[in-house]
């Protein structure tokens, strides 16, 4: 009981906010992909992907090595294969739907409406061809139709397959209670075990029916039969009774619709359970085993420092870190995902000593902070100051026999420097790079840059530096 | 009363007679620097090959200072650094009524680099500073 306590306790509300929003993306994703060949399929994914974990608990290398394998290649597979349903998924449904909204049969197809029609169409021995879509976008597989948007109704039905109207010849495709498009072309099927007496019309409906998940219905003009063709299967409907069981399966309408609806509810909810039940077991394998260890040397950072002040010295330029955590999540650690920043704000002139806490190293969510290697830091700081100095001309090299510089006029003789004051006071002159005189045999110019050592002082101006020297015989 | 006033001006006019008899007017009694140069050796008591570089060679190098007047006994320094660093400190005696002396340090490979000669009083102020260079 108390271990429960305490590990309540220790859950962070982003921990909680991480968990919630996760799950509820999980859960979005089920009700938009459910009943879909792409959902049946990322079921298959992650039951490979348990599968690999297992395996590789278990240690068999060559299977997890394998479903690994397939893993990295199915989520191509899934954007290009399902690319129709997740495109319509996202793109026609507006943002409600996608993030909020539970999409339901909420417009009923009027099955009977339907049914009452094609009889009359077969009675009449007209030919029609009508389409209801399923799950699937069907603009891949169907052509050339051209918008309706009209109520569905036995007149209209009628009316359209009226041998004189221009949009006889072709399919019509009913969504909801809506004629949406008439006229439209539909792939015709391969088929070879077809009966002979089927022609275009029938082609027509096996065709779509074999590519989507659409349902078809075919009157035929000559023999006045009905044909309904769903995926692979082709058959004949006599009576109204038997097509209106078949539409109706095929959109979903039971006779007991409440309790389809109680169904769905329950689903839904054990959908949104299993969701968050899930991420909160990803979330715990993340962040809750801190069984693993691991130490990074991690460089130190400086911050807010007064700006009157300079660094003059640090006694650590890295600090080593001993992190504890899931392996899963150290394993993936980079030593940019760490940093260490000591705030230097309450630092001043001298030698100031640093404690390093936790709050001056950041971490990745799930990473804990074991010990601190060393334990402080003493960064030594110094106030900014200038200082007037003399230059020197630091000479090397050999000089030829017999001659010696006498004197040398610089140009400027002094110059100012910026740096911390306790530098500047042990500096008493500023030399230049070495000039050589090898080459010299007479009194010349030459030019020269100051050299600053240490690089943390600054000079006011220009560091070039002119040099007029003098050259004359040695006595012997 | 009269007898106290009486001392007082006694004692105001042997004053004058006190102070060093050797000090004209407007003289202080510190030595006055008149010349410092750097120089190979010394030659009949006069700096030889003054420079501002001397090569390595030539084992040794000089520090020539020469006062007038030197009103009293007095105690200089030369202070010899290699870049910033004091190397080697040496004590000199002047004697009045004018000096000159010099001081030299043996050179090494390892005293290649810029130096510089403070020369001090005894307070320790700079009377002068010579700059040069050992080179190879």
């Amino acid at each position: 009981m108390e271990k429960a306590i305490l590990f309540l306790s220790s859950i962070r509300w982003q921990d909680a906010l991480d968990i919630t929003l996760n799950g509820y993306i999980l859960f979005r994703l089920y009700v938009l992909f459910r009943g879909t060949n792409a959902f049946r399929v990322l079921m298959g994914i992650a039951l490979l992907w348990f599968l690999q974990r297992i395996s590789s608990s278990l240690g068999l290398v060559v299977t997890s090595w394998f479903v690994q394998g397939i893993l990295a290649v199915a989520a191509i597979i899934i954007i290009v294969v399902f690319r129709n349903e997740i495109r319509a998924v996202l793109q026609a449904k507006n943002l409600r739907s996608i993030f909020w909204g539970f999409p339901r049969a909420s417009t009923l197809t009027p099955v009977q409406i339907i049914v009452d029609s094609v009889f009359e169409l077969a009675r009449r021995r007209t030919g029609a061809l009508i389409v209801l879509p399923g799950n699937e976008d069907l603009s891949e597989a169907v052509h050339s139709g051209i918008r309706w948007r009209g109520l569905v109704s036995k007149e209209m039905i009628v009316s359209i397959f009226w041998p004189e109207n221009p949009v006889h010849d072709g399919a019509i495709i009913i969504q909801g209670n809506e004629v949406t498009e008439v006229g439209a072309i539909l792939p015709l099927s391969s088929r070879q075990d077809l009966p002979s007496y089927y022609g275009t019309r029938h082609r027509a409906a096996a065709g779509l029916a074999e590519a989507t998940d659409a349902l078809t219905v075919a009157v035929s003009e000559e023999r006045g039969k009905i044909t309904v063709a769903k995926g692979a299967e082709i058959r004949s409907v006599r009576e109204k009774g038997e097509l209106s069981r078949i539409l109706e399966d095929h959109v979903g309408i039971s006779s007991v619709q409440k309790k389809g609806l109680r169904k769905e509810k329950l689903e839904l909810a054990a959908a949104a359970l299993v969701s968050f039940l899930f991420i909160s077991g990803v979330w715990l394998s993340f962040t809750r085993g801190l069984d693993t260890l691991i130490t990074l040397d991690i460089p130190v950072e400086y911050m807010k420092r007064d700006p009157g002040l300079e660094i003059i010295d640090t006694s650590v330029n890295t600090l080593r870190l001993e992190l504890s955590g899931s392996g899963a999540l150290l394993k993936t650690i980079k030593p940019d995902q760490v940093k260490v920043q000591v705030d230097l704000s309450k630092g001043v002139a001298g030698t100031n000593s640093f404690t390093i806490t936790t709050n001056d190293v950041s971490l990745p969510p799930g990473v804990a902070l074991k010990s601190v290697r060393p334990a402080s830091v003493e960064v030594t700081l110094d106030v900014l100051a200038k200082k007037d100095l003399p230059v020197q001309v630091d000479w090397a090299g050999k000089m030829p026999p017999g001659l010696i510089i006498t004197q040398a006029k610089i140009s400027p003789e002094r110059v100012q420097v910026t740096g911390p004051k306790r530098l500047l006071d042990r500096l008493s002159t500023l030399y230049t790079e070495k000039v050589y005189v090898d080459n010299i045999e007479k009194s010349g110019t030459v030019s020269s840059q100051i050299v600053l050592n240490p690089a943390s002082l600054k000079l006011a101006s220009g560091g070039k530096i002119a040099i007029d020297y003098r050259v004359k015989q040695k006595e012997p | 009363m009269r007898t106290r006033a009486l001392l007082a001006l006694l004692t105001l006019l042997l004053l004058p007679a006190l102070s060093d008899p050797n000090l004209l007017e407007g003289q202080t009694e510190k030595p006055t620097l008149g010349q410092a140069v750097v120089c190979e050796e010394m030659k009949d008591g006069s700096p030889l090959n003054q420079g501002i570089a001397f090569p390595v060679s030539a084992g040794k190098v000089m520090c020539y200072t020469a006062f007038d007047p030197v009103p009293r006994k007095a105690v200089i320094f030369h202070n010899w650094y290699r870049k910033d660093e004091l190397n080697t400190r040496i004590r000199l005696v002047l004697q009045p009524p004018r000096w000159a002396s010099y001081s030299t340090i043996q050179l090494r490979e390892i005293d290649k680099g810029p130096w510089r000669i403070e020369i001090t009083d005894q307070e320790g102020q700079v009377l002068s500073i010579l700059r040069f260079s050992i080179t190879d």
